[in-house]
């Protein structure tokens, strides 16, 4: 039941179209950079003949050095304190360099050995991976604290989510453009200067946010000081960071929100591509010109469904609360899901179109709902620590979410092999593996979109919690600000 | 001011161009260089299903190409004989020198005969590839096609692992001067030196059709009653339904080459057990595909491209019921499709 909700958001605690539309594009930018090497990577393996092993090794490894560098850098922005802000800083240079040193390891000279583009490409990714992080850690964490109002933020994940959107629907044409023979000669070629064409998109539009949005909370005298601290010792430094760092993984309400994301999202990667295989070889049996086509409908139902989501959700969250709202959006898509059972129809193809709509609204909620929730448990921690670290939160957050999709990507090919799915076959494969392969197609998201909604449904921190959080925290605020007249909280 | 003029020049002429270009894109339209490459596509026979799949195969890469390379754009013309004949095959690939096509691609019905057709074809500048039957002495570039004689062993030890390693089998040869399937028992007979269990009653030859099969198969019964199995390098018994009156379900192993749509039945009653499938829709799909990569891509190709044969039995009949749909086959029953 929609409840009488008379909660209005406070014209300070409102965040200007211009601010989220910037803040948006700044999504656009992580979204494509988080993307585009993985879409463009099939040039390494087609266009010069790397071995699709080595190239899988090249993807794997910077997901192990981001689990040091993503909450080190939401540390160090944490504890930055600069006239310019503990964000806006490493946005702009970290766009300016990530854009620079994505078009720069594309360029990649020809007639090499398989293991000097090995080495070429990897030491390019793992700088890359620094800046991504430098760019995307800081930008992450601005979001969470543009507003202390608990639908406002909503809104602000809101707009970040649909603009986002764009990025995931330009990336999958990447492919075709760089094997443009009109455009480039060939793939490596195209690759060059796509690159170039990205690196130059992501310094102009990735320093938007560090130029439009301001950040709310801003040093003060106090805090200053604290910045000597930070260059003081290393040692301290480095024990403030584990300290915080344990903090952080141990706060319930965060790790619950984590388990939500990390199933919910991990459980629809690691089936993703058997869709398509259960699509082309079973639903079309082989005929992979037919399957081509209906995997292309169903992504753009899907694509239209998404955004179609986000904002019904936002709008739907501002009446019955954040958790409820998700614990329905992720309900469709378990139901999308076990549909699928019935949908996939070699009788009927059109049939895999159906639930695409379905699955899409969990997805558009989970991104939306889950920035606003970790910006209440930010709230949350600095009541019980006195401190902000919204940079750690989202360090660890989005690291787990990168993490997990590494590991799907991984694990649905072990998981393609045993259900006895085999290439060469086509579309004659046994009814077994079929079985296997739709059975595992529908358990799984399901499973983790059950699991996902029994972590969120124990999320403690509701709207009423939020806003008591929220006045004892002003309460101390004030308090801080009466006893040093040069703090300033917008 | 100038400059902001020539900037401007500049920029609004890249624009329509480049619009133009984006429109011509999405239109579908080649640019005014672009080259078609024209395939005179010569199977063995029109009424044979197995050339109008391998037909729609080389039609659908056809248009992929196209689609795929701004720069070509690729016909494939069907010209075929309505039966076997291979004087008609020379004609056709005279023919195609004639009408300056690009290249031929062809299944030989007679090596001798179109071994020379095919190389005065090269020597005007035609490329030529063949694919399901070859003409090794000739030059053309490529063959796509199965080795008879692994395919005979991979027959012999399907049989062997439905056997047990003990029996007595028989081998169902078809025409004793066809090259393709002599091949094809000599692998079978290597592949049986490794199962000492195995008896061999004997190699069969007869007509390619099912009467001729299906009496030499009742011939050699009567002679070897204690008969397990059968090793049959053609599917020509069951190019009707006249077996399944013949042969009690799970009495005989057999294994046969082909599995074509009137094929499905007996596997469906347990009368076959495996069926090795030629995927036929390939003939074509790859035939056009290595034809397009060696004129428009000059890529390097293989003399000989492998097609391996894929295991049929009641498994995976579903799945290949829904594959041969696919790949052009009609008529194929509702209940084999949602198996």
């Amino acid at each position: 039941m929609v409840k009488d909700y008379s909660h209005q958001t406070a014209p300070e605690d409102k965040i200007s179209f211009g601010q989220k539309f910037a803040y948006g594009l700044g999504s656009i930018v992580n979204n494509l950079l988080g993307g585009a090497i993985g879409f463009m990577s099939i040039v390494l393996n087609v266009g010069l003949g790397i071995n699709p092993a080595l190239v899988g090794t090249l993807q794997a490894i910077p997901r192990l050095t981001d689990a040091l560098t993503d909450p080190v850098m939401g540390y160090i922005s944490d504890k930055t304190r600069s006239r310019y802000g503990r964000r806006r800083p490493y946005i702009f240079i970290g766009a300016i360099m990530v854009g620079l040193v994505f078009a720069l390891m594309w360029q990649l000279p020809a007639g090499n050995t398989e293991m000097f583009y090995f080495w070429f490409f990897l030491i390019g990714s793992i700088i890359f991976y620094l800046f991504y992080t430098m760019f995307a850690t800081p930008w992450v964490a601005l979001g969470y604290e543009l507003t202390s109002d608990y639908h406002e933020r909503t809104r602000l994940m809101g707009v970040m989510n649909f603009m986002g959107q764009f990025a995931w629907i330009s990336l999958p044409w990447f492919y075709a453009i760089m094997e443009n023979d009109r455009l480039f000669t060939d793939s490596v070629q195209g690759a060059r200067t796509l690159a170039i064409v990205i690196g130059v998109f992501v310094a102009v539009v990735g320093i938007m946010p560090a130029i439009f949005c301001k950040e709310k909370f801003v040093a003060s005298d106090q805090e200053k000081k604290e910045k000597s601290r930070l260059l003081d010792g290393l040692k301290t430094n480095v024990a403030m960071f584990f300290k915080g760092l344990v903090i952080t993984v141990k706060r319930v309400e965060f790790l619950k929100l984590c388990a939500g994301t990390f199933f919910l999202f991990n459980g629809i990667m690691l089936v993703g591509a058997f869709s398509s295989y259960i699509t082309i070889f079973y639903v079309c049996g082989g005929d992979t010109d037919m399957g081509a086509k209906y995997m292309g409908l169903f992504g753009t139902i899907n694509t239209i469904s998404t955004l179609a989501a986000i904002a019904a959700v936002t709008w739907i969250s501002a009446r019955i609360g954040k958790r409820k709202t998700f614990i329905i959006a992720t309900s469709i898509t378990l139901a999308g899901s076990l549909l699928k059972w019935f949908c996939y129809d070699p009788m009927a193809p059109w049939k895999v179109l159906l639930p695409a709509p379905l699955m899409a609204v969990g997805m558009g909620a989970l991104f939306t709902l889950m920035g606003s929730m970790i910006a209440d448990v930010c709230d949350l921690d600095e009541l019980e620590t006195g401190e902000r670290r919204e940079g750690m939160f989202g360090s660890i957050y989005w690291w787990m979410v990168k993490l997990g999709m590494a590991l799907a990507f991984g694990l649905s090919g072990y998981l393609l092999n045993a259900t006895g799915f085999m290439v060469e076959y086509g579309g004659a494969q046994t009814s077994g593996t079929f079985f296997w392969m739709r059975l595992v197609d529908v358990i799984i998201p399901a499973v983790a979109a059950g699991i996902a909604i029994y972590s969120v449904a124990m999320f403690k921190i509701t709207e009423e919690k939020s806003y008591e959080i929220r006045s004892e925290l002003e309460k101390r605020r004030a308090k801080k600000s009466a006893s040093d007249p040069a703090t300033q909280t917008a | 001011m100038n400059l902001i003029k020539s900037v401007l020049f500049v920029l609004i002429t890249l624009s329509i161009y480049g619009c133009q270009d984006v429109a011509n894109e999405l239109a579908g339209k080649k640019p005014d260089d672009a080259r078609t490459i024209k395939i005179s596509m010569i199977a063995k026979s029109n009424s044979n299903i197995v050339f109008l799949s391998a037909k729609e195969g080389a039609e659908s890469a056809a248009l992929n190409l196209s689609d795929k390379y701004s720069m070509i754009d690729v016909d494939v013309d069907w010209n075929t004989p309505d039966v076997d004949d291979p004087a008609v095959q020379v004609e056709y690939i005279r023919d195609a020198v004639k009408h300056k096509y690009d290249a031929v691609l062809v299944s030989c019905s007679d090596k001798d005969s179109l071994t020379s057709a095919i190389n005065q074809a090269v020597d005007q500048g035609l490329l030529v590839m063949t694919f399901d039957s070859d003409a090794p002495e000739s030059k053309r570039f490529a063959f796509y096609g199965p080795d008879d004689v692994e395919m005979g062993k991979t027959l012999m030890n399907e049989l062997a692992v439905l056997l047990e390693d003990k029996g007595k089998i028989a081998v169902l040869g078809g025409s004793k001067e066809a090259p393709n399937l002599q091949n094809r028992v000599k692998g079978v007979k290597e592949a049986l030196s490794q199962y000492p269990g195995i008896e061999l009653a004997g190699e069969y030859y007869h007509a390619e059709n099912e009467d001729s099969a299906i009496s030499k198969m009742t011939e050699v019964i009567e002679l070897h009653p204690d008969l397990n199995g059968w090793a049959m390098v053609g599917g020509w018994p069951m190019f009707g339904e006249k077996l399944l009156t013949v042969i009690e379900p799970g009495k005989y192993k057999i294994v046969a080459v082909d599995a074509l749509p009137e094929q499905l039945i007996y596997i469906e009653k347990g009368i076959v057990q495996v069926l090795l499938a030629q995927p036929t829709f390939k003939w074509g799909e790859i035939g056009v595909e290595t034809i397009i990569n060696k004129i428009h891509l000059k890529k390097d190709i293989k003399g000989i491209i492998p097609l391996n044969p894929l295991k049929i039995s009641i498994e995976n009949l579903g799945g290949w019921s829904r594959q041969l749909r696919a790949w052009g086959y009609k008529g194929i029953p509702e209940k084999y499709l949602i198996m």
